[in-house]
């Protein structure tokens, strides 16, 4: 357990003082804690910053960094605001002279040996050293050149992390990481005084499948993402917030992006979901978006070609031909085939419309994705199902126990009980080997059926066979909301705008259904949310505010 | 004056059990388990005893704030990692005595209701541990330890464990740490040792003469070695003296000693006539004291402090007025800056920049301002850091620079 | 691939019985290897992880925190002078400066017969002895140039 033991005696006495909730003195304003918090979570909680850097919410307290250091009234020394339990009564400063004095010193210390490569580094505009400097620091270098410790620089550790030691201030975070967190220890300290530096073994590359977050909880610009390195300034960038589309963990998500390109995926902190992680996987889906895409609507003319049509021209030949195929063979002719990383709006309106047809064969299954979507890959967050909304899908009722997956749908189209199908198909955004075959069932379906429609964002040449393919946003092209293994609904905001003329899969089944003469008020997302409130019992009652940050659990 | 550690020091063979048993050895530990542990801790308590590794914490309270009922076990660890320059007490008397440290050990262990105990040695000393390994060996066979202690209904394991070079272990939580199988990192207080030690279990650590104390204490009760020393500064005290004086070496004072009277009777004075110039009273992390500073300090924790500078280890370095101050001063940075673990800023960044100036200032590279930054530095450092190392780098930093400064402002250019 | 001897190995498991936890025999048993290999490669860190059950980059860790534990080659004896303050005073300059003559190279690289290799310490813990060194678990104490010129010439016949 070795110094760990802080965090267990901290937590022990959470359970000692569970009763009092107490209330202390914290820059002369009378304050109430949380029974149990440091001072540095309570100050946080009423909006009072004191500096840290190795303090981190997710990993054991360590308390090595010394930015924290207040004032406690009847201690002798300074303390660290990290470490230190409030107590009834407590008057503590974190703003007088003495403390600032003591902060500023740490700062120089931190610097001395410090590169200062700001114009170089990546992590200028979100580095709390530069952060810290502008409020505590502003000093002139009070040390030549020549004295500072060099260590090494840009060295390689894998596909997601390059390290400097040089700019490291040893606050341990990306150790007690590795330890705590994935429990694989791959990164340590190394040496002794001002020569400890954070490494691998031989500096062997991170084959760990979280090594990603190191980047995001490393203060300074020690570690950097080898995927964003050089790309961008962090000042150049918006952020909007997200749920990742790589599997049904749902975890929440930052997308930044500047002039439509996304630039990366950072973790955003949800104490319910992923905490302040996120895997590797995820953090790339985004480069999954690129390919080609589908430009615009392709109906097939007499000649059996496609060509570019309107999306109103498109959207009034489908709901005519599906209601001759009904009329002439029956409405079981008609096939639903969803895709699990559509939003919950996209599959309501997709199964209201098909119902209004008065179909009722409808899935989704492309694989196991309703038994997959339960199954953990790993102990941290990954899930064996890499859609985004499988859980949404089954919530909505489209795992057919008829049907029973893609292979049901490919042989009643093969036995000629199948006729017409509406199909999505989304290509996952992480990938894995059994994605061709998955994809192959999809074309298999195409040629069995005599009169397809194809929902895509992603352009394929097997797409050729289908007689109508509509482009629709890919991932963080739209927004909407995700359901995850566990039925936590969460809303992802739209980040980029979608290329050519696609539209989100919502917006597609709510034209057909005003083509189809039901009266479409659904002008968002949002809108289809509400009336799936009301129409679909599980989500009843829930609001959209509630799908926000940590998102809510549907019955 | 009584001669309580050093008593036998001289004597032949002390080193085997034969030798220590006829001279009265192991009779402390038979009378102490008739005791009852409680009372064994208010007899330590009531000596007065201290803490001699540096600190001078009263032994008897830190033994008291271990719970007394806990489902864990208690650990007593003894801290023989000496490593404060100036300081070779522990080695004398691990060397020539080991039987009274391991006599020791057995009654606090007895006292805490420890079962389990390691002697954690400095690696350089594997001279001395083959010597204490031999003495547990004699004990085992002895029956003076292992399941049952001298025949009573109590076990008692003691295992030598070897440090691999590094001055930080000797502080008790990095002793832990390093103990555990760790980087000697030493672990933020509170939870202390004696609730959340070793494996997280009440743990106390003692040095090596504070045990060595204890079967004097217990055969001859604790009232009796309160009364030697002054009011708060109890009993007898190893000062293990070096550097300037004719008899380098380790003695045994009452404390309260006058520090002129040990330099020039026991340790034999300066040598070749020169003058005493300055004094480090206790490893070299306690502030120097200029010869006129000397003049009717006494050797006790409180006086030395009167007198500016502190008890510490007790290890003396003398030196004379041929030294040099700021090249002592740069020999000692450039140790705290060798010896800082690294974990914590203020230290890592504070003693390595201290010592580049130093050895600047030596070059002849230095200028007035490095002064003032040195003592900026030392402000930086001092009371910021999870453990003293800092603040024993900040002592001597301190006091050389305010109290020799015309010999520092010789070495700078304008 | 190294291994531990079967004596090594037997010694290993006395270590381990040593302590209520594996975890505490790192230290111990990075002496052991040490005695066995010379020093600590990351090939000895290697096989104390794999032996012990922790990542190399743990073990290389404990290890590098540690000075006495070699990160690189060291001569069969290895001599760790001391320059602290006492063995300062007491004129260890001179006597570094004949150690360093006579083994003919820089200090932590090994002379060519693989015979020596040199460091200079802190505190040895001999300060009323001093200027003094240590080779293997032996101190050599009052040292002059000449007494350093002489141990060489012993240590080199040994």
């Amino acid at each position: 357990m070795g110094r760990a033991v802080i965090s267990v005696y901290l937590c022990s006495s959470v359970v000692a003082k569970l009763m009092t909730m107490p209330k202390f003195t914290l820059n002369g304003q009378e304050i109430e804690a949380k029974p149990g918090q440091t001072i540095i979570q309570a100050a946080q909680d009423h909006g009072v910053e004191i500096p840290f850097y190795c303090y981190h919410v997710d990993l054991p307290i360590d308390g090595n960094c010394r930015m924290c250091l207040v004032e406690v009234e009847k201690m002798p020394k300074l303390t660290t605001a990290c470490t230190t339990i409030v107590n009834d009564g407590m008057v503590v400063r974190s703003d007088n002279d003495r403390v600032k004095e003591a902060v500023r010193g740490v700062l120089e210390f931190l610097l001395i040996n410090h590169p200062v490569d700001c114009p170089v580094c990546d992590q200028a505009g979100e580095c709390r050293l530069q952060d810290y400097y502008m409020v505590y620091g502003l000093h002139t270098s009070r040390i030549p050149l020549a004295m500072k410790v060099r260590k090494r620089k840009v060295i390689d550790l894998g596909p997601m992390v390059v390290l400097d030691q040089e700019r490291c201030v040893l606050c341990s975070r990306c150790i007690r990481f590795f330890e705590h967190v994935t429990e694989t220890g791959e990164m340590q300290f190394f040496g002794r005084g001002d020569h400890v530096a954070i490494g691998t073994f031989e500096d062997k590359p991170l084959d760990n499948p979280y090594s990603g977050n190191v980047v995001d909880i490393c203060p300074v610009g020690a570690l950097t993402s080898r995927d964003f390195r050089f790309k961008c300034r962090v000042w150049f960038l918006h952020s909007t917030d997200s749920v990742c589309g790589g599997c049904s963990t749902g975890c929440s998500i930052r997308v930044d992006h500047r002039d439509g390109a996304i630039f990366r995926l950072l973790p955003r902190r949800n104490a319910a979901v992923n905490r302040s992680w996120l895997c590797d996987e995820g953090r790339l889906t985004f480069h999954q978006l690129d390919g080609e895409r589908v430009q615009r609507p392709l109906m097939k003319g007499s000649e059996g070609v496609q060509a570019s049509v309107t999306w109103d021209e498109a959207v009034r030949s489908i709901d005519s031909r599906l209601k001759e195929i009904r009329d002439a063979s029956g409405a079981e002719q008609i096939l639903g085939f969803a895709s699990p990383s559509a939003t919950n709006e996209g599959l309501f309106l997709f199964k209201r419309y098909l119902r209004e047809l008065g179909a009722s064969r409808f899935d989704f299954r492309l694989d196991c994705e309703d038994k997959n979507v339960f199954e953990e890959e790993d102990q941290i967050l990954r899930h064996f199902d890499k859609h985004p909304n499988s859980m949404g899908a089954i919530k909505l009722g489209l795992a057919s126990d008829e049907l029973d997956g893609i292979q049901g749908a490919i042989e009643a189209a093969r036995a000629g009980r199948i006729k017409a199908g509406i199909v999505m198909y989304l290509k996952p955004l992480v990938p894995r080997p059994s994605d061709d075959e998955a994809e192959g069932r999809i074309i298999e379906l195409i040629d069995q059926l005599e009169y397809s429609v194809v929902l895509a964002a992603h352009s394929a040449e097997w797409q050729e066979a289908a007689s109508v393919v509509l482009p629709v946003t890919a991932w963080s092209e739209e927004e909407g909301t995700y359901l995850n293994f566990e039925g936590r609904v969460q809303f992802a905001a739209k980040a980029i705008e979608p290329t050519a003329d696609a539209r989100p899969v919502w917006e597609v089944f709510a034209m057909l259904l005003h083509a189809s003469g039901v009266e479409s008020r659904w002008m968002s997302a949002e809108d289809v949310f509400a009336t799936m409130t009301e129409s679909e019992p599980a989500y009843r009652g829930i609001t959209l505010d509630q799908t926000r940050l940590p998102g809510v659990v549907v019955g | 004056m009584t001669k309580i550690l050093l008593a036998n020091i001289d004597k032949p063979d002390q080193t085997s059990i034969k030798k220590y048993r006829e001279r009265g050895g192991y009779k402390a530990l038979e009378k102490a388990l008739a005791m009852e542990p409680t009372a064994l801790i208010e007899e330590v308590k009531t000596s007065g005893l201290r803490g001699r590794g540096g600190a001078g914490f009263p032994t008897g309270m830190k033994w008291s704030f271990v719970p007394r009922n806990t489902n864990k076990p208690t650990y007593l660890l003894c801290n023989a990692d000496e490593s404060e320059p100036g300081t070779f007490k522990d080695r004398i008397l691990m060397e020539r005595d080991p039987h009274m440290m391991i006599e020791g050990m057995a009654i606090a262990s007895y006292a805490l209701k420890c079962h389990l105990s390691y002697i954690y040695i400095r690696g350089e000393y594997e001279f001395v541990a083959n010597i204490v390994q031999k003495a547990l060996d004699e004990a085992y066979e002895a029956k003076i330890l292992g399941p049952s202690v001298m025949g009573k209904d109590y076990a008692l394991d003691i295992f030598l464990h070897m440090g691999q070079g590094a001055y930080i272990c000797g502080e008790e939580t990095s002793l832990i740490e390093s103990l555990e199988g760790y980087r000697g990192y030493p672990r933020i207080k509170p939870p202390f040792p004696a609730t959340h030690g070793f494996l997280a279990s009440p743990t106390v650590v003692n040095n090596v003469e504070t045990l060595c104390a204890l079967p004097w204490i217990i055969q001859n009760g604790g009232a009796a070695y309160a009364k030697i020393g002054t009011e708060k500064s109890k009993g007898t005290k190893l000062f293990s003296v070096s550097g300037h004086v004719n008899k380098p070496g380790v003695y045994e004072v009452d404390l309260g000693y006058p520090l002129l009277d040990f330099i020039n009777n026991e340790a034999g004075g300066v040598p070749d006539g020169r003058k005493l110039k300055a004094v480090i009273p206790g490893g070299s992390s306690v502030p120097v004291m200029t010869a006129a500073e000397c003049e009717g300090a006494l050797l006790d924790y409180e006086s030395l402090v009167k007198a500016g500078s502190m008890l510490g280890s007790g290890g003396m370095i003398v030196l004379d007025e041929t030294t040099s101050m700021p090249e002592t001063l740069s020999v000692i940075a450039d140790f705290y800056a060798h010896e800082s673990c690294g974990q914590c800023t203020p230290c890592r960044e504070g003693t390595g920049w201290a010592a580049k100036i130093l050895r600047n200032l030596i070059a002849g590279k230095g200028k007035k301002a490095d002064l003032d930054l040195l003592l900026k530095i030392a402000d930086m450092m001092e009371g910021k850091t999870i453990c003293p190392l800092a603040d024993a780098d900040v002592m001597p930093i301190r006091s050389f620079v305010t109290k020799f400064g015309s010999e520092f402002e010789a070495l700078c250019s304008n | 691939m190294i291994q531990f001897s079967e004596e090594a190995m037997r010694r290993y498991k006395t270590i381990l019985s040593h302590y209520p936890e594996k975890r505490a025999a790192l230290l111990p048993v990075l002496t052991l290897a040490q005695r066995e290999f010379g020093w600590i490669s990351q090939e000895v860190a290697d096989y104390i992880g794999e032996l012990m059950g922790y990542p190399p980059s743990d073990v290389l860790a404990v290890a590098t925190f540690y000075t006495m534990l070699h990160k690189k080659p060291a001569g069969k004896y290895h001599i760790d002078i001391c320059k602290n303050v006492s063995c300062w005073l007491m004129g260890v300059y001179p006597c570094i400066d004949e150690l360093k003559h006579q083994l003919g190279v820089e200090k932590r690289e090994v002379s060519a017969d693989g015979k020596f290799s040199w460091d200079v310490t802190e505190c040895l813990g001999s300060c009323g002895t001093a200027p003094a060194m240590q080779v293997g678990d032996r101190y050599y104490e009052n040292l002059t140039p000449a007494r350093v010129a002489e141990i060489i010439e012993e240590l080199r016949n040994d």
